[in-house]
This record gives structure tokens, sequence and C-alpha cells, in this order.
């Protein structure tokens, strides 16, 4: 077997003439089918187009596999032909070419070229390339260019991706690939998973939000403009969609839902937890741009005769699911507010103090009907973290958290920035 | 469903509202208003102008060609998900994409050097020099794309699209005999086609403007934005026959509207520009205002949606960067490939003694040219059932397709034939 130590490139071999022992010509290699091997995948038979069709030969009857000739080891007569397996996967047809996403850079590239090395007796992927040389290298260009790079001392750097690092999504390789491995994908920041996902091919949409925890797709999905959002899960299956839903915090949820239409949100809120489809349907009912159009319904509060030991056990118990814990507000038995304690009173605060004793009475509100003015003016005027949201019965709706209400009034420049980050042309 | 069913969404008017309403036109209809550009309008008038109600019968077989053709690119873009240069480049591999991309970047600024000519002429009718409205209005698209969200605008100027009501309305006015229209149109004698060198190069100029490559890669590209997916599949293949008989109708009326006056009046023609003036006498005062108003909204809109569209396809089959949030350093290819489109386009218009007509001409011979060989790998992209499964072309699709093709690539031989050899198809008539 000859081949030099640095690899050989898919681009190099494909298409070359394949010989016999005797210098026979069988046909032009079409392409190179590969099998799980470790740590890389191995060569396990290449494709031969010949006159009479495609032929398969086992890597161990190959005796050269280069740039220029790969040969038998042997007349085609004598060799054993392979028979057509029930599923291969090729290089040419399968990853050549294709997507992937590159989780460092955050975006999806494109694979120019495949790298091969030797090891251990058998060819083995190495390498992705994924640079511009890889596009010169198969138009028959790079030489020329690297001349001229070279006189002008400019060279090209390889981009080449280390197959170690590439990890397949789906079941076989025919499907999008991803540079990491999947548990990665989750630790991604999920601005960047939401950039990630507005980007693929639809799909591919659903076998990454299959292979993320639920909690990292709720997050990346309420990280998308709502538009992209209810997009992509209408791509999904109902029930998946919903659990992704009731991982979203009530608010953005109702804002993805009344982008979809009204059968295929009813649809996906039956596939809800009863619970969480009730707060999400409560938010639905109010209009975008008032302060229930902006509540969120999930938010801490404690009986007035709760200690302060009661509502720190509360934090800690619902931290977790929800969103603004700033404030445990104190609720009465008709759900009417009677007053708010902050976290950070009640972490000075002693256990057994009772909360009707450090909460503070007549706390600044809204009602659900307010216009946003209104509650940026709360929010900036007392210096809230969150202002709550009366129904028209005055019992307690939801809060309305400051960054949502600021986010409504970013200088027009600003959110023109956001809403073209979502968008391809 | 009930009318008030469908403008609930719209009974409160706000900002949010409002985009929401623009979101809902489909790619189809956008794709198709796209196509009555600088050169459509200018081809549809001199068909009119030069030919009379002769070649009207070509409007119904190019509606289904075309209907045929952008419906495909539909049906992939929604099975697969990928635009039409992804799935050439995934199929046939990076060589036969970077030829087929430099053919489109061709084509492509060929049509953008039209869309500025147009914009050249329009304004000069308002008594605006082309050395001001030219560069003023690559300034302005290049802003547009660089500093303002590409897709609104191009929902805004669709608006002004509306424009185009004055040309049945031009028509009507213009008063033809209408049964005599229909019969040109549906029942052509065959004494009434006219087989001549003007004649082939303005059947092909019209196919070539109705169905022209860029359309094809653009449908797809904006089916695959909009997420639609196989299962709200249905409203796409309306969209897109709503659209493409929406283009037809315009063209028609154009082709009516020009061949009632012009024609008739036995006046002499040459540009877009000369038939809007030349309808002044016809029909009235407004006629040529409006016609103005009209060329220059098509040429300024599809002199925004061609370099940008051509730098995005280019950038998606050769895996580049890309992306109007990005900037110089982040998609250097991207923004340069546009950028230098638009600065090369205005500048050819600028060139002292410009041959605008050829390059027009030119443009529209590439196109055609292009076209049939886009067509091809549609084709076997749109058959291949690892790709589209069970969404493969029927019989009949297939059979529309592939004559489309055959047409084209026979009509561009026949052309280029006469171009190399002049009066070889008087010769072949047998004059």
């Amino acid at each position: 077997m000859s081949l030099n130590a640095s690899g050989i490139f898919l681009s190099a071999v494909l298409d070359r003439p394949v010989i016999s022992q005797g210098g026979r010509e069988l046909g032009t290699l079409s392409d190179v089918a590969m099998s799980p091997g470790d740590p890389l995948p191995v060569v396990h038979h290449i494709l031969v187009k010949t006159k009479g069709g495609v032929r398969r030969v086992a890597w161990p009857d190959l005796a050269l596999f280069n740039q220029v000739v790969v040969s038998l080891k042997g007349e085609p007569e004598l060799l054993p032909e392979l028979p057509e397996p029930e599923s291969e996967v090729l290089m040419r047809r399968d990853i050549l070419d294709k997507q992937i996403v590159d989780v460092d850079g955050a975006k999806v590239v494109r694979v120019n070229d495949l790298k091969l090395s030797l090891g251990g007796g058998n060819l083995c992927l190495a390498a992705v390339d994924v640079g511009f040389r890889g596009i010169l290298r198969r138009l028959g260009y790079l030489k020329a260019w690297d001349l001229l790079g070279g006189m002008l001392h400019r060279r090209l750097a390889p981009k080449e991706i280390d197959w170690l690092l590439v990890q397949p999504l789906g079941d076989n390789l025919s499907q999008l690939t991803l540079t990491v491995t999947r548990d990665k994908l989750s630790d991604l920041h999920p601005a960047d998973l939401a950039n990630i996902i507005a980007q693929l091919p639809h799909q591919n949409v659903s076998a990454v939000i299959h292979s993320l925890d639920m909690e990292a797709a709720g997050e990346a999905i309420g990280e998308m403009e709502p538009e992209v959002s209810s997009r992509v899960l209408a791509q999904l299956e109902s029930s998946h969609a919903a659990d992704v839903l009731e991982e979203m915090p009530p608010d953005e949820a109702a804002d993805v839902l009344a982008e979809l239409s009204d059968e295929k949100a009813q649809e996906l809120l039956s596939h809800m937890d009863p619970e969480d489809a009730e707060k999400v349907q409560e938010l639905l009912e109010h209009e975008d741009d008032s302060a229930g159009g902006l509540m969120n319904n999930e938010f801490l509060f404690v009986t007035p005769d709760a200690t302060a030991a009661d509502a720190l056990r509360q934090v800690r118990l619902l931290a977790a699911e929800i969103d603004t814990i700033y404030y445990v507000y104190v609720l009465d038995a008709e759900e009417r507010l009677q007053g708010v304690v902050s976290l950070k009173r009640l972490l000075t605060a002693e256990g057994p103090e009772p909360v009707a004793e450090l909460m503070s009475r007549n706390p600044k509100t809204v009602q659900v009907d307010s216009g946003q003015e209104d509650v940026l003016e709360l929010v900036v005027q007392y210096k809230l973290a969150a202002v709550p949201v009366l129904d028209e019965q005055e019992r307690m709706a939801g809060i309305v958290s400051a960054d949502d209400i600021i986010e409504q009034f970013l200088p027009f420049a600003l959110r023109w920035k956001q809403y073209k980050a979502t968008r391809k042309f | 469903m009930t009318a008030s069913v469908l403008i609930a969404p719209l009974r409160k008017i706000s900002r949010r509202n409002i985009f929401m309403f623009l979101a809902l036109l489909g790619p189809g209809i956008i794709t198709a208003n796209v196509d009555n550009d600088a050169g459509g309008i200018t081809t549809y008038s001199l068909a009119g102008a030069q030919f009379g109600l002769s070649l009207l019968w070509m409007m119904l077989p190019t509606t289904v060609a075309l209907v045929v053709v952008q419906e495909m690119c539909a049906r992939m873009g929604a099975v697969t998900g990928k635009g039409l240069s992804d799935l050439i480049r995934e199929s046939f591999g990076v060589k036969i994409t970077f030829y087929v991309m430099i053919a489109l970047f061709l084509t492509n600024i060929g049509n953008t050097v039209s869309e500025f000519a147009g914009i050249a002429a329009s304004m000069e009718l308002f008594g605006v020099s082309r050395y001001v409205s030219v560069p003023l209005g690559a300034v302005a698209v290049w802003l547009l794309i660089v500093k303002g969200s590409y897709r609104i605008v191009e929902k805004v100027f669709l608006v002004a699209c509306l424009v185009y009501v004055a040309y049945p309305v031009a028509a009507f006015v213009s008063g033809p005999d209408w049964g005599e229209v229909m019969r040109a149109t549906l029942m052509p004698r065959p004494r009434d086609i006219i087989v001549t060198p003007e004649s082939v190069t303005m059947m092909i100029g019209v196919i070539g403007t109705t169905i022209a490559p860029w359309m094809q890669f653009y449908q797809q590209a904006s089916v695959v934005e909009k997420g639609i997916t196989k299962e709200n599949y249905g409203f796409s293949r309306l969209d897109v026959v709503v659209g493409c008989v929406m283009a037809i109708v315009v063209a028609f009326f154009i082709m009516v509207s020009c061949a009632a006056t012009i024609f008739k009046a036995g006046v002499k023609v040459e540009t877009a520009a000369d038939a809007a003036m030349a309808l002044t006498p016809l029909v009235g005062q407004y006629a040529t205002g409006l016609f103005a108003v009209g060329l220059f909204n098509a040429s300024i809109f599809a002199a925004c949606v061609l370099p940008l569209s051509t730098s995005y396809y280019i950038c998606e089959g050769l895996g580049w960067e890309l992306g109007v949030d990005k900037d110089f350093r982040e998609a250097p290819q991207f923004f340069w490939l546009f950028t230098i489109i638009i600065a090369f386009s205005a500048g050819v218009i600028l060139l002292p003694d410009a041959p605008l007509i050829a390059i027009m001409y030119v443009s529209q011979v590439v196109n055609g040219a292009v076209l049939p060989f886009v067509l091809i790998f549609m084709l076997l992209l749109i058959n291949d059932r690892r790709l589209m499964g069970e969404y493969v072309n029927g019989p009949v699709f297939n059979t529309v397709a592939w004559a489309t093709v055959a047409i084209v690539l026979g009509l561009t031989l026949i052309m280029t034939a006469d171009m190399v050899f002049p009066g070889l198809i008087a010769k072949m008539m047998g004059r």
C-alpha cells in the first residue's frame, strides 16, 4: 500500500481509473463506503463504476490507492464481488458537499473535501476540509492559487475539522452531522443555539431539537423571534412541540402560540400539561401591547400568615421553574394583593418573622389593560425588577418583568438589529 | 371562513399587525411580481408595440410553463428545506456548482444593468439626468440592503406594484377590439403567427423575461425561508399559481395596450420609455407619468432583489458566510459580491454612449441560454426519489418541463445561429 504519511484527499482519488493487477482498466472510482471503527471510521469497500454497472470491491482486495491510480490485488474475475448492502454510508453521496454545524463558530459550514489517512493497515476518515482550499482543490485551481499566494506571501490557511470532533446527529450519516458531541450542544448559549437552528433545513430541525434536553430546547426557542419560533414549532410533532412549550415561560409560550393558526395553537395546547396550558391560555386572551399581553403569570406568592422561613422555602422550591424570583407577593384567600416582600428583605429577616410584618403594603400595580408606558413609568420611577398586574376583579394576574418591558422601549435601531439578525436575506 | 375571520388580525392597526399582514404575502406572488421588472416591462411593451396582437397566443403556453417551473421550485423547497443552489451543490458537487454560479453571476449582472437602465430611462421621463438618478439609485439600493431589512422593503415595493393597475386601465381606455384580442390569445390563426428573425428574437425575449433563471433560485429560497413544509405545501402551490397568473395578466395588458395604441398608430418605439411617451397622445396625459412610475418602481425593486439574491445563492452554494446582519469583515464574499454587482451595473449605465440596448439584449440572450441548464438540473433533482420521496414529478409535469427545455433551447439555438449567420431564419422560412 503506497500512501504518503500526511494522508490523501478524497477529491484526489474520486473518478480515478481503477485497474487490475495486470493493468486492465476496470472502471472509475465512484464512491468510497465506510464502516464504524475505533476511534475513526474506516474504509470498508469502494464502488467502481464499470460499463456493466456498479461493482463493489472490499478494501483488503486493493493493492494501490492514491491520486494516480487505484489498483486491485489480482484480476477482477478472481476477486469476490461484494453484494449491495442494505445500507451503506458513502463518503461522496452522504458527506461530501453536505452541511455540518460548526459549534465553535456557531454557524453552518459545508464539507468541501474529506481527508483520509492510513492507520493500522486501514484507511481512516481523519478530517473534513471546510475551507476555501478544499473548493480550489476540487476545481483544480489549488496549485495555481498557491503559486500566486506564494508570490504575494499570502498562503491560504487550511481549515480542517478533525473527524474525532464530528458527531453524527441521526442514526445514519446522511443526516446532518455536528462538530461536537451531542451533550455539548445543550451547553451552548441559547441565543447561539437559536441562531444555528434558524439556519438549518427543516428536516434537520426536529433531529437537533430531539437531541437537546427539553430545557435547552425551550430556552433556545424562547430566544427566537416569535415568527421564527412558531415556524420551528410547527415543524415538530405536536406532542414534542407541546413538551418544549411546557419548558418555556408561559409568556414566551403565549407569544409563540399567538403566531400560529388558531387550530394549531389549540392542538398544541391540548397536548400540554393542563396546568401549563391553562396559564398560557390565560395570557393569550390579552392584547399584545397591554400589560396583560406582556405579563408572565408565574410568580412567587405566600399567604399573609406565612413566615419568612416559609417564604424562603417557597423560593427554593420554585426558583428553578420561575423566571422572576426577586419578589414574593403576599395574597389573601381571594388572591388579592396585600403586599410584597423582596428577596433581599427575606434573606436578611429572621426565620420565624411573619411576612405580614416584613412586607411593604400598597405595592405599585397596573391593570391587565394598562398601556406599556404605565408599566415602564413604574419600573423606572420605583426601580422595580417586576410590576404586579391585577385583573378586573383586582386579583393578582401576573407580573411584568423589567427586562420584558424595557425590550419594548429599546431604541428602534437596536431592535432593528435584533430583528435583522434573525433573517437570512 | 367568513371575511370577518380573515380580517380579524387587522382589527387593531399597530406596527406589529402591519408586519404580520405583510409577512403573509406569499413567496410565489412576490417572485412573480419581481418578474415584471424593467426588462419585463420593456419586452412586453415592445412586443405589443412592434407586433401588435400577433404574439398574444404565446401567453397561455408561457403561463403553463411558468406555473410548472415555479411549482417545481416551491415543491423542492418545501420537501427538502434547502435552496436550489444548496441542492445543486449537494447532488452535483462543487465543480458544477461553481460554473453554474459563474453563469448565474453573469446573467444577473446583465439583468441588474438593465434594471439601472430602467431607472435611468424612467427618471429621464421626469427630466432627471441619468448622471443624477443612477448614482443616487445605486447608493439607495446599497444602503437599503446593508442598513434596512430587505424583507420589509420588498413588501413596500410590492404595494407600490399596485401602479400596474395602470396597464389594464390603459388597455380599456385605448379600446381595443376585445373579440379580436380574445381570438388572438386563445385561437391564433396560423397566418397570424409571423416567423421572422425579429419575431423569434422577441419570442425568446418574452419567454426569457417571463421565466428567468434567477426566479427559480429566488422562489425556492423564499419558500425555505418561510419555513413551508410538505404538510402546509398546499397553500404554497396556490400562492405560486396566483402569482404566476397575476404576472401574466399584467404582461398581457401591457401588450394589449401597446398593441391597441402604438402599433395601431404605427409609431416606431425602441424602449419602454419611448412606449410611455408614445402613450400620452393616445391614452391621456397621465399615462406617461403612470408608466414612468411603474417602470421606476419595477426597476429599483429588481435592482435590490437581484444583487442581493445573487450573492446569497453564490455564498450558499460555495459555503461562505452570508446574511445582511453580518458585515464586510464577517462575510466578505457576500458583501463584496453585491457591492461589485451594484457598482458595476450602475457604472456601465454611466459610461458615455453606453450601448444600453445591446447590453439589455445580450443579458436576455444569456438569460435564455442559462435557463435550459437550470431547468435540466431542476428536473434531475426533482425526479430523485432519495431527495423527494413521493413528491417526485408526475408524467404531466415532466412532459411540460422537458418541452419547455426543448423549446427554449431550440429557440436560443436558432437565434444564436441567426446572429452568427445573419439571414438564416429568413432563408429557413423560404424568403
